[in-house]
């Protein structure tokens, strides 16, 4: 069971069906492993349902609608539907099916000793940055905090820094007031799906320098 | 992790008499969407097009996807058709199960349209859960039902301002910072009406309530 959860704010945009791509894509891996999310998120797509019902402003749909519904089931050409199928038969996480692989395969790049990241970014729409970072076992990362909003899900291993310890299925977002240096604890890497909507900003005195990015 | 979680025999945890009790509030839809899944029954996929096609259609709407407002109605329909027999009355209410249908049919429409002929790399289904389809869950059904039942009712009684912030990131597909912006109200303000509503209507769960 997870201990670090999206709030319910992240929460209640994902039911409604408002989130971005990837964002979204981190809390359906965070739901696969926390049977309390699934549970809170069951009662907010119940408020969804209760919204729809009561917004009295039902439309009138045109007289022929339904006709041409019932012309399209009996339509022998339509494709039928073979996503139950596929998911009946398929076990693999949605990350997994999306990238056609696993995560040690990935073409990743190492940056620093200790630290290799893998871009998702192309797979998606959008500005977001999507990233898998691997930390090897008993790695460390460079302090560092971020210009914007990174939301974070550790997908193996697990990871310690000054406010906690994340292991595999937590979701944590991580903004400009976290200065972190995450090491990861060994015995495994830590590798965790990243959304970012601002590019990260190093904070050791040198690298500061380097970074482009600071305001 | 609890044990009834791990295999496919488990799914169904609630006792006997609770089974019972809850089999009588199964709610008007949730039959008729049975019958859908069970024979086909096009007198009763007819009386569900009654009740959800207009509300699908004001949500599309409302979404602001007008043009492709009896599109996104005739998808959810058939969607609701073909995945009917899939349908598990103690995993979600008809209703709680449709709106998820017509959710993710809204965003494939938006997907599709954003991305024109590229395809997607991830389905939207694997972004977005319809429930039920998850082997792995157990089956809460007289918790879930007495949850949806609470919701349903403390909803009648929340104020009129935290029911305009919820419709609107529901209905209008609005980010808690675009409802602020679009009502001029501070990011703070949306944050603390949609979690004092969802307090009331208590979906935000302690920990003990599980």
């Amino acid at each position: 069971m997870s201990v670090h959860h999206p709030d319910e704010m992240l929460l209640t945009e994902y039911s409604a069906g408002t989130l971005t791509e990837p964002m979204a894509l981190c809390i359906r891996m965070h739901l696969e492993r926390c049977a309390h999310c699934r549970s809170q998120l069951d009662m907010l797509n119940s408020l969804g349902a209760i919204m729809l019902d009561h917004s009295h402003h039902a439309s009138k749909v045109s007289d022929d609608l339904f006709d041409s519904i019932l012309t399209r089931l009996d339509d022998p050409e339509q494709p039928p539907d073979n996503e139950q199928q596929a998911t009946e038969t398929d076990n693999r996480s949605p990350l997994e099916k999306m990238l056609g692989t696993d995560l040690q395969s990935l073409p990743w790049k190492r940056q620093l000793a200790d630290v290799s990241v893998c871009d998702l970014s192309d797979y998606f729409p959008g500005d977001e940055r999507v990233t898998l970072q691997k930390l090897c076992a008993g790695g460390r990362a460079p302090s560092h905090t971020h210009g914007g909003k990174e939301a974070t899900l550790v997908l193996t291993g697990a990871f310690a820094d000054g406010n906690g310890v994340f292991s595999k299925g937590d979701f944590v977002i991580l903004d400009e007031h976290h200065d972190h240096q995450p090491v990861a604890l060994h015995g495994e890497d830590c590798i965790t799906l990243s959304v970012l909507d601002a590019p990260v900003r190093l904070t050791g005195r040198l690298t500061r320098l380097l970074n482009p990015f600071i305001r | 992790m609890n044990k009834s979680v791990t295999g496919k025999g488990h799914n169904v945890t609630p006792l006997q008499d609770s089974s019972r009790r809850s089999e009588r509030s199964k709610d008007q839809w949730s039959q008729l969407l049975e019958q859908v899944g069970a024979s086909q029954d096009r007198g009763a996929f007819h009386q569900l097009f009654e009740h959800f096609g207009p509300q699908i259609k004001y949500y599309a709407i409302s979404n602001g996807i007008a043009n492709q407002a009896e599109e996104l109605v005739q998808e959810v329909m058939i969607s609701i058709w073909r995945r009917a027999s899939t349908y598990d009355w103690r995993k979600a209410a008809a209703s709680t199960w449709i709106f998820t249908i017509a959710r993710n049919q809204r965003i494939d429409m938006l997907r599709k349209i954003q991305r024109g002929s590229a395809e997607m790399a991830i389905e939207t289904e694997d972004l977005w859960q319809i429930p039920g389809d998850d082997e792995k869950d157990p089956v809460p059904s007289l918790h879930r039902i007495i949850a949806e039942r609470r919701i349903r009712d403390s909803f009648q009684h929340l104020p009129e301002e935290q029911v305009a912030v919820l419709a609107k990131v529901y209905l209008e597909h609005k980010s808690h910072q675009e409802v602020a912006q679009e009502m001029d109200i501070p990011l703070g303000t949306v944050k603390s009406r949609v979690r004092l509503a969802l307090g009331k209507l208590k979906v935000i769960l302690q920990d003990q309530d599980l």
